[in-house]
């Protein structure tokens, strides 16, 4: 290797520089030339691992200033989500509290329903109270003794009375109940029945059996009756619901 | 030949070792990278030139590598190590430019 001398090309030399190039590529290897491919080597090595340094984490690459910067970002966009979440929950509180006082409000309205159901005779009613029997095989009562005896179970707290005749006719007695004898037939809300009457009594048990004894008024209805006080009653009999073809709920604007 | 195989070696050990970057060194390596690009640059233009010499290629490829790291650390330590960094790529680049001028021009003579 005339030109290659201690690892040194002459530079007088008349080639070019990629025959240089060639030349030196083609070289026969000497201990320099192993020294700078070591080097060069540390070179590929750390440019490939930087470069998946890189891709890995950008994070550790970054600066304390840059870190600073980013920090300081995520904790404005923290503050942020964090105003957000506590948005929605106040919303969230508010729907649920609407949600549990509606819930309140529909349980109060049912149970309200349920109560004016039974007053209304629209929904059947048990508890105690009493039965009375009227036999009256002399057939001396007639409608208007009937109508002053719920009358008078009325005045003595009665809550729901239902009429049982000996043909099994069943009729629950409501604010409308109407009693008529045409053909010496007990007719109530248009129902013929006969004879013995059988009146179930939901309400105070001692009141309304006194209000049967001594307040009946009609001495065809206090011979004739027996009435028997009872713990547990069911007037499973029911209203057909009426809607008022005139009345309307008067506005609440007191 | 030998520093093309130990390129081809580097990059293949690079790629199949799994190293991490250990984390004091994280900074400076990139900067070390290119200040070596800039002396392979600088040996390759030489062997053109034909004033190539393996002594002043190790010599500059590790005083590069060394200067560039250590001008990274004391702007890390000033508190400009960003800028500093910046100032180092930019002279870096500007130097491995004109290095590749001056192959191109023996490439292409123009």
């Amino acid at each position: 290797m005339p030109d290659h001398a201690h690892g040194k090309f002459v530079p007088s030399s008349p080639r070019s520089g990629p025959r240089r190039l060639w030349k030196a590529f083609t070289a026969r290897p000497d201990g320099g030339q192993v020294v700078v491919a070591g080097l060069i080597a540390a070179l590929g090595f750390g440019a490939v691992v930087q470069v998946r340094a890189d891709e890995s984490d950008q994070l550790a690459q970054a600066r304390r200033s840059e870190l600073v910067q980013i920090l300081s970002d995520l904790n404005q966009r923290n503050s942020r989500l964090e105003d957000e979440v506590a948005e929605l929950q106040a919303a969230r509180r508010e729907l649920q509290s609407g949600a549990q006082t509606e819930e309140a409000a529909l349980e109060q309205t049912a149970t309200r329903a349920r109560q004016l159901a039974i007053l209304a005779g629209t929904a059947p009613a048990s508890g105690p109270g009493v039965v009375v029997t009227i036999a009256d095989p002399s057939e001396r009562v007639q409608a208007r003794h009937v109508m002053g005896i719920v009358q008078e179970l009325r005045v003595a707290g009665a809550e729901a009375i239902q009429l049982e005749g000996g043909n099994d006719n069943v009729v629950r007695i409501g604010v409308d109940s109407y009693f008529l004898d045409p053909d010496g037939v007990l007719t109530v809300d248009g129902v013929p029945i006969t004879r013995p009457y059988v009146l179930t009594v939901v309400g105070d048990p001692s009141a309304l059996n006194a209000s049967v004894l001594f307040l009946g008024g009609s001495e065809e209805i206090q011979d004739e009756s027996l009435v028997e006080e009872h713990e547990d009653l069911l007037v499973d009999a029911v209203r057909e619901p009426e809607r008022p073809e005139y009345a309307r709920p008067a506005p609440d604007d007191n | 030949m030998i520093p093309a195989i130990g390129l081809l070696l580097g990059i293949a050990a690079g790629l199949m070792l799994d190293v991490q970057v250990p984390l004091t060194l994280q900074p400076y390596l990139p900067i070390a990278v290119v200040a070596a690009l800039d002396a392979v640059f600088g040996g390759v233009r030489a062997v053109m030139d034909g004033v190539f010499d393996d002594k002043v290629f190790v010599i500059s490829f590790i005083s590069n590598v060394l200067i560039a790291a250590f001008i990274v650390f004391l702007g890390d330590q000033l508190g400009v190590g960003a800028q500093l960094s910046t100032a180092v790529i930019v002279v870096l680049g500007i130097r491995i430019f004109t290095n590749v001028a001056n192959i191109r021009r023996h490439l292409f003579h123009a």
